[in-house]
């Protein structure tokens, strides 16, 4: 059934993570190289991780704003992301830590100041009102970078962007360890939201009247979503695509129950982006593709099918 | 090494790749004589001709700016770009902004009788705009140490002074003539550029040329263009014996150097950088030949 | 069976914030187990908004609504949705469901967040389902349902949650005759058959008067008339309500009235 697949799937997606790459690693010395170890094996878990949290806060974000088309990227996380990462540059903050850091506490700034705006007026979280103040805020923060770059000198600079266009590079066990620790909570936050947020797919008033508190699950679910994706951004840059189609392939075959569309988001998500990242490593070799570039490859196809299929109902 | 747009990184793709596509059709021609003593065919195919010597001549390339110093042309330069800090003097001469995108109306302020661009994409609508208001220019490609000779000899026939400029292409051209040093341990290295997309310089850059000059092999100089991104199991996979870092100031091992994924580098684990001025090896320019003997003592200290 | 007061709104008087003037004033309203009422009145009388107070959403300035005794601005979401059943006037429905898994969605008050559905809850949702008359339509997706299905489904998630009270805010507004009777005749059964109290907030009158026990006619946040049918339905009172020279006629025992045409 279909779960047995995906998670064949997810498998064998590993497996080409780990076997493939564009340095040649003979079958027989896969146990103990080095290469696959602590670079293969640390990255193929690490897109794991990313591309779960992706795909499963691109579900609840969707279910939440109550828009088909939200991505976690939407609510201006990733513009605050590429600003805390150019200041970081910029002030040559130091330690190997300062980019990813940066960049983590650049995505809450915006996460905040989105937050703060959903709440004016006693608006109460409204959804028009995060989509929009999310859109504006990811714009300023893009508009305040691209400035820094084409003005400062460092050349540096200008490949802040080439890591904002998404990457595992900086994938080890120490990257690994760190999102083991901080990924489980926010993930189990928004699986224990799955029935609230069924309700909340009828609308909030219909919704308050079954039973939900529509208030805190909307505040729970917005900060666990934007906490995943914060870290997501952190430490692979932007991953476009990945929040967006996951969730409606996901629903397409698991139907829009979340107690089954959130673990199938996450596991797909999982996947998807292992495979483009192996693809990414392995296409131009021994140059490789943005990570981001790939899942836009992949991921437009994939939703143009999608949409037909929906269009068709 | 300007390959990379300073815009969304899309641009910077469609630019390397652009100006990759460029280099293979360079024209390389040497310059023939169409009529006067002060006319040249630019690198842009075009013919420029000027009825006097260049007197006022706007420079939009720091290794351009150089070369005219180095030329003796330097008390005509009366426009440079910010990033155009050497030689010192250079710095007196007053800004007109960024070279790259260049400030139409801040060159044509300076009222120059001659400017002269770095031949990319973005340069083209400029130097359009530039011809319209009756400026003409100048439209060189300055990416190889093959360049350095050519632009010095375009450059100073434009300026009047050809011998300078044929004895500096000839000083030049003499220590590309130099054979390699007959290697015993021929010095693999990789140059190191950013991290997180790790980065590199490949075959198609003149800093390659430099390391080869130098008695060292650029374990990416099979990738066609000046920079890449490159898996850094690849990095580990090819194992370079150096990593070469260009840097402004710092001879310290590189912030990313401590990062768990990057030790799988044995040249990171042994600490084993070597740092380039990154002024001195920034671009090609007539003091090329002391970067290439930088590099070879350099690599000759190395154990 | 013994009548139980489930509803009990005392001279509520209610504004809503930065408002200019009281939305409900001084209204009394009960409902008892195994009673329909229905509340009546024009556009911007305040009959959407005495539902939602009386059902805690807001709280009132000044009065008391409560809901088996407790103060319904008191009772917590999860615990009221036991007792509630409420279908609101818009719902929209984001992504495509079956008409099964949207009526499994009422027995979220009684779920444990982990837990997952148990037998009685395929129970209860087969039961409610059959009451409606849409067992048939379980496994079919919500947008192919006619709009008369559709409310008998919503209807059928309130049954669901098991609940003592039904509230249906302006459930045909948009149906056709039959499906409209049909709706009528489905809230009247259940609340003669099963012993639910039944508040229906409606436009249609008419129907109203046939098929409540009692009406509640409400006019610029007052109630003008409460009662029965005959009492609260006559001419002076109904033509000063609805602002339009009314004629007031009888239809099975109780009053129908039909708008006259203006005197050209």
């Amino acid at each position: 059934m279909k779960w047995l697949a995906l998670a064949g799937g997810l498998v064998a997606v590993l497996f080409a993570a780990v076997v493939f790459g564009p340095a040649a690693v003979p079958l027989g010395e896969l146990g103990h190289s080095p290469i696959v170890w602590q670079l293969r094996v640390p990255r193929a878990v690490l897109g794991m991780l990313v591309g779960g949290s992706l795909g499963v806060a691109g579900a609840s974000l969707q279910s939440l704003v109550r828009n088909p088309l939200a991505d976690p990227f939407l609510l201006g996380l990733s513009g605050g992301a590429g600003l805390g990462a150019v200041t970081a540059i910029a002030l040559h903050l130091p330690g190997s830590w300062a980019l990813p850091l940066a960049a983590f506490a650049g995505a809450l700034g915006a996460l905040g100041l989105v937050f703060r705006l959903g709440l004016v007026g006693g608006a109460e979280l409204d959804p028009r009102v995060l989509l929009l103040g999310g859109v504006a805020v990811g714009a300023f923060c893009a508009a305040v970078t691209t400035a820094i770059v084409s003005l400062a000198e460092a050349s540096e600079l200008r490949n802040a962007f080439l890591w904002l266009w998404g990457g595992l590079s900086g994938a080890s066990w120490d990257t690994v360890r760190v999102l083991l620790v901080y990924v489980p909570l926010p993930l189990l936050v928004l699986f224990g939201a799955a029935r609230p947020l069924d309700l909340l797919v009828l609308g909030e008033e219909q919704a308050r009247h079954l039973g939900a508190d529509v208030t805190a699950v909307k505040r729970r679910v917005y900060l666990a979503a934007s906490f995943l994706t914060a870290a997501a951004v952190a430490t692979a840059g932007v991953v476009g695509f990945v929040g967006l189609i996951v969730p409606h392939l996901a629903r397409s075959l698991w139907g829009g129950r979340h107690r089954s569309l959130l673990p199938a988001s996450f596991l797909a998500g999982g996947a998807l982006l292992v495979a483009a990242d192996t693809l990414a490593r392995v296409a131009v070799a021994p140059r490789e593709l943005p990570v981001g570039v790939v899942t836009a490859l992949v991921g437009v196809p994939l939703f143009v099918l999608l949409l037909r299929r929906w269009t068709a109902y | 090494m300007r390959c990379w747009a300073h815009r969304a990184p899309l641009a910077g793709w469609l630019l390397a790749l652009a100006i990759g596509a460029c280099r293979s059709s360079a024209d390389r021609r040497s310059t023939p004589d169409r009529g006067g003593p002060f006319s040249v065919v630019d690198d842009a195919g075009r013919a420029v001709a000027l009825a006097a010597p260049a007197r006022r001549i706007v420079s939009l390339a720091p290794s351009i700016t150089e070369l005219l110093f180095a030329i003796g042309a330097g008390d005509r330069v009366v426009g440079r770009t910010t990033w155009c800090k050497y030689p010192l003097a250079a710095t007196a001469v007053p800004s007109v902004g960024d070279g790259l995108d260049p400030n139409v109306e801040a060159i044509a302020a300076r009222r120059p009788d001659l400017v002269v661009l770095y031949r990319s994409a973005l340069t083209q609508s400029a130097s359009g705009r530039l011809a319209a208001l009756g400026i003409p220019t100048l439209v060189l490609r300055h990416d190889r140490l093959l360049d350095v000779g050519r632009t010095a000899r375009l450059l100073s026939r434009l300026s009047g002074r050809p011998s300078a400029g044929d004895s500096l292409a000839r000083l030049i051209d003499s220590i590309l003539a130099v054979p390699p040093p007959a290697a015993i341990r021929r010095r693999r290295l990789a140059f190191v550029v950013w991290d997180n997309p790790p980065m590199t310089i490949g075959g198609g850059s003149f800093l390659d040329e430099l390391v080869g000059l130098a008695g060292g092999e650029n374990v990416f100089h099979d990738i066609r263009s000046a920079s890449a991104t490159v898996s850094l199991e690849t990095i580990a996979a090819r194992d370079p014996d150096w990593i070469l870092i260009l840097t402004d100031s710092a001879s310290r091992p590189p912030a990313w150097s401590t990062r768990a994924e990057w030790r799988v580098v044995r040249a990171v684990r042994a600490g084993r950088f070597l740092y380039l001025p990154a002024e001195l090896f920034g671009q090609p320019s007539p003091r090329t030949p002391e970067a290439v003997a930088t590099l070879r003592r350099l690599l000759e200290a190395t154990p | 069976m013994d009548s139980v007061l489930i509803l009990d709104v005392t001279d509520v008087t209610f504004r809503y914030p930065k408002a200019g003037r009281d939305a409900l004033r001084g209204v009394t309203c009960a409902v008892r187990s195994a009673e329909l009422v229905a509340v009546l009145g024009p556009n911007g009388s305040g009959k959407t908004t005495l539902a939602r107070v009386a059902l805690g959403a807001h709280a009132p300035r000044a009065g008391t609504a409560r809901i088996l005794g407790r103060a319904a601005h008191a009772w917590p979401r999860r615990e009221l949705a036991r007792v509630v059943g409420v279908v609101t006037q818009h719902e929209d429905n984001l992504f495509p469901q079956r008409v099964r898994e949207t009526v499994l969605l009422g027995r979220y008050a009684r779920l444990s967040p982990w837990g997952a559905e148990r037998a009685e809850d395929h129970a209860a949702v087969a039961r409610a389902l059959a009451r409606c008359d849409v067992a048939g339509l379980a496994d079919r997706w919500l947008w192919t349902l006619s709009g008369g299905e559709y409310q008998r489904v919503r209807i059928a998630r309130a049954l669901a949650q098991e609940p003592r009270l039904l509230v249906l805010d302006e459930p045909t507004a948009s149906l056709d005759v039959r499906h409209e009777m049909e709706l009528f005749e489905l809230v009247r059964t259940l609340v003669e058959r099963e012993g639910l109290a039944a508040v229906i907030v409606t436009h249609d009158v008419n129907l109203a008067a046939r098929f409540a026990d009692r009406l509640v006619l409400l006019s610029d946040g007052a109630v003008v008339a409460a009662g029965a049918a005959a009492d609260v339905l006559r001419r002076d009172v109904a033509e000063d309500v609805f602002g339009w020279p009314l004629a007031v006629s009888s239809f099975d025992g109780r009053p129908q009235i039909t708008p006259l045409r203006r005197p050209s």
